[in-house]
C-alpha cells in the first residue's frame, strides 16, 4: 500500500518543482506509473480476506477494484485537463493539479482505510478539493450554487454519521472493518436504534445519490471542469456505495425491516431520473442524470444485502465509473469547441469528426448496457437479484433498462447523427491526446470482460 | 417617409413598397419603417459577426441562451396549481407508498413460506 502512496504523496513535491516546460508530460508519466503499478494489487490473494495489511491500511477484494480505479482515473484527468488549463498561469496550474493529487491521496486511504473513523475524516477531506476544484475553476457563475449545494447535502448527510460512529465505539470499544464481521450481533431493539441506523446510511445515501437527495449531483458535475466531473462520477460517487457495503454488516437485522422505502426510493428513482434525462438540453447535465440512475440500481443491489446483489453492486461502480467519466470526456471536447454545453447546438458530429463518433458510439452502448461489456453484468445481476428478492421489482427495473436505452440513444443520435449545424461547421480537429483518454476509459472495460472475477469482490 | 431604400443585406420589404400598398396612413407606414430599420440592424449585425475573418467563438444566440436558461430553471416559475400538484402526487408520492404497500406484503408472503418451507425454487440459482 506504502508503495502505491509514497509515490501519490512525492508527486505534490514534483508538481512544485518541475520547470513548466515538463509539468504536464512528467505528472503524466508519474501518474501512470503509479496506475500501472497499482494493477499489481489486482494480482493479490485476495481469497483470504485482507491483503497489504498493516494497522491503518488494507485492501480486500471490494475496496481494491476502487483503488485500482481511483489510482487508473488520475493520469487521466490529467490528461483531460491539459487543454483547458493551458492558458492559465503556471501557479494556478500547479494548484490545480495539486488538488487532483491530494483528492487521490485521500480516496487511496480512504478505500484503504481499516477503521471506521479513518473511513469517515478521509471521506470528508475529499470535499474540500473538489468544492475548491468546482467553485474556482468551474465556468459559470451557477458553479458557486453548484458548490453549495455539493458541500452542505454531504456534509449534512454525513455529521448523523459521525455521531452513530462513535456511538457504536461507544458500545463495541472497536471501529475495525477487521473485526466487524466477526464481532457478535449488536442489540439493535430500541427505537433509537433506528435511529442510529438511518444516521449509519444516510451520509451514503446522499452521497451515491439516492433519488430524493440527488439534487446536488447534476448541479456539481455540470458546473465542475472535467478533472472534477470526472473524479465525481467516476470515484466520489462510489465513496457512497463502498461505505454502505462497509457498513451495512452491522446493522442487521434491522435492515431487512427499516430499507423498503430506500429500496423504493432507489428505484423509483432509477425510472425517474432516467425520464428527467429524455428531456435534457444539456449534455453535461444529461450524463449527470444518467448516473444518478445508475447509482440507484446500485444502492437498490445492496440494501437488498444478497450475495448476487453486492457483486453486483461492485462491477456497476466499476464498469459505471469508467464509462461515465468517459462520456464527461466526450461531452468535454463538444464544450472546448463551442464552448456550449447545448446539445442541440452541436449535431452531426459523426460527420465531421468520425473516429470521435466510434468514442461516442461504444460509450453510448455502454451506458445502455450493451452485452458482454462489464456494465450489463453489473446491472444483470442487480436486477436478477431484485427479482429474486420481489418479483414485483422487475417492473421497476424493466422500465428503467427501456429508458437508459432511451435517453442513450437519444444522446448519441442527437449530437452524432442528423443534419451538422453551423457551429460545428468550423471546429478543430481531434487532438491524439483526446483519442488516447478515449482508449485508456475503453481499454479498461474492454479487458474486464475477459475476467470479471478482479471486480466482482468477496460476494460471489 | 420613402427614404428607406433596398439595401444589398436587407431587401424591402412589401408593406414598405409605396407601389403596393398606397391606401395605407403615414403613421402606419412610419411604425412599419421603424420596426423594418431594427430588423436591419439585426440582420447586419449578424452578418457582420458571421463574415469576421478572426471569429473563433460561435455567433451568439440570444433567444438560444434564454431557452436553455428557461429550460434549466423552472422553479423561480413554479405555482401550485390543481395541476401540478396532480402531477406531483402522482409522480412523486403515490408511487412510493403504492411500491412499498406492494413490495412489503410481496415479501411478507414469500417470508412466510420460506419459514413454513413451502416455498417452491424452481430454478435453483445463488441470490
Amino acid at each position: 500500500m506504502l508503495m502505491i502512496l509514497t509515490p501519490t504523496m512525492m508527486l505534490l513535491p514534483m508538481i512544485w518543482l518541475s520547470s513548466s516546460a515538463h509539468l504536464w508530460a512528467s505528472v503524466l508519466a508519474h501518474s501512470m506509473t503509479i496506475a500501472l503499478v497499482s494493477l499489481s494489487w489486482l494480482c493479490l490473494p485476495m481469497e483470504a480476506g485482507w491483503s497489504s495489511l498493516n494497522s491503518f491500511i488494507a485492501t480486500d477484494p471490494l475496496s481494491t477494484p476502487l483503488l485500482v480505479l481511483t489510482c487508473w482515473l488520475l493520469p487521466l484527468m490529467i490528461l483531460a485537463s491539459q487543454n483547458h488549463m493551458a492558458k492559465e498561469p503556471i501557479n494556478r496550474q500547479r494548484v490545480y493539479i495539486s488538488l487532483l493529487t491530494s483528492l487521490q491521496i485521500f480516496l487511496i486511504l480512504a478505500f484503504g482505510a481499516t477503521e471506521m473513523i479513518m473511513f469517515y475524516v478521509m471521506f470528508e477531506a475529499t470535499l474540500i478539493p473538489t468544492l475548491i476544484i468546482i467553485t474556482r475553476w468551474g465556468n459559470q457563475t451557477e458553479r458557486l450554487n453548484a458548490g453549495i449545494y455539493f458541500l452542505f447535502y454531504t456534509l449534512a448527510g454525513s455529521l448523523p454519521l459521525l455521531v452513530a460512529l462513535l456511538v457504536l465505539q461507544n458500545s463495541t470499544g472497536s471501529l475495525s472493518f477487521l473485526t466487524t464481521q466477526f464481532s457478535p450481533p449488536l442489540q439493535l431493539h430500541t427505537e433509537a436504534s433506528k435511529i442510529w441506523w438511518a444516521g449509519c446510511l444516510l451520509a451514503f445515501l446522499v452521497k451515491m445519490p439516492l433519488y430524493g437527495a440527488h439534487l446536488w449531483l447534476p448541479k456539481a458535475h455540470v458546473e465542475a471542469p472535467i478533472a472534477g466531473s470526472m473524479i465525481l462520477a467516476a470515484v466520489l460517487l462510489k465513496l457512497g456505495g463502498y461505505g454502505m457495503m462497509r457498513i451495512i454488516i452491522i446493522l442487521d437485522p434491522l435492515t431487512k425491516q427499516l430499507s423498503y422505502p430506500f429500496i423504493i426510493l432507489a428505484l423509483w428513482g432509477v425510472v425517474m431520473t432516467g425520464s428527467i434525462c429524455l428531456r435534457q438540453t444539456d449534455l453535461k447535465s444529461l450524463i449527470a442524470y444518467s448516473s444518478v440512475s445508475h447509482m440507484g440500481l446500485v444502492a437498490a443491489g445492496i440494501l437488498i444485502q444478497t450475495p448476487w446483489g453486492f457483486t453486483g453492486a461492485l462491477i456497476l461502480m466499476i464498469a459505471h465509473g469508467l464509462t461515465s467519466s468517459a462520456l464527461f470526456c466526450l461531452a468535454n471536447t463538444n464544450y472546448e469547441r463551442t464552448h456550449s454545453r447545448t446539445m442541440l447546438l452541436a449535431r452531426g458530429l459523426q460527420m465531421v469528426l468520425p473516429l470521435l463518433a466510434t468514442w461516442w458510439f461504444l460509450f453510448t452502448l455502454a451506458n445502455l448496457a450493451l452485452p458482454p461489456l462489464p456494465n450489463l453484468m453489473g446491472e444483470l445481476m442487480i436486477i436478477s437479484s431484485l427479482f429474486n428478492w420481489s418479483n414485483w421489482t422487475l417492473l421497476l427495473t424493466g422500465a428503467g433498462t427501456l429508458i437508459t436505452a432511451s435517453y442513450s440513444l437519444h444522446m448519441f443520435l442527437t449530437t452524432q447523427r442528423g443534419p451538422i449545424t453551423s457551429p460545428v461547421l468550423a471546429i478543430e480537429p481531434t487532438h491524439t491526446r483526446e483519442h488516447l483518454l478515449m482508449i485508456l476509459h475503453l481499454l479498461p472495460l474492454l479487458l474486464l470482460i475477459l475476467k470479471p472475477a478482479l471486480i466482482w469482490g468477496w460476494a460471489l | 417617409m420613402a427614404d428607406y431604400k433596398a439595401a444589398p443585406l436587407a431587401s424591402l420589404p412589401k408593406t414598405l413598397d409605396p407601389n403596393e400598398y398606397f391606401n395605407l396612413s403615414p403613421e402606419h407606414r412610419r411604425a412599419e419603417e421603424a420596426r423594418a430599420a431594427v430588423r436591419a440592424n439585426l440582420k447586419r449585425q449578424y452578418q457582420v459577426q458571421l463574415n469576421n475573418p478572426h471569429r473563433k467563438e460561435l455567433v451568439d444566440d440570444p433567444a438560444l441562451t434564454r431557452w436553455v436558461y428557461a429550460r434549466a430553471n423552472p422553479y423561480p416559475h413554479f405555482r401550485a396549481t390543481k395541476k401540478t400538484s396532480l402531477m406531483g402526487a402522482m409522480f412523486g408520492v403515490f408511487p412510493l407508498f403504492f411500491f412499498y404497500y406492494v413490495f412489503k406484503t410481496d415479501r411478507d408472503r414469500k417470508e412466510e413460506q420460506i419459514k413454513a418451507g413451502t416455498l417452491v425454487r424452481k430454478f435453483n440459482l445463488t441470490s
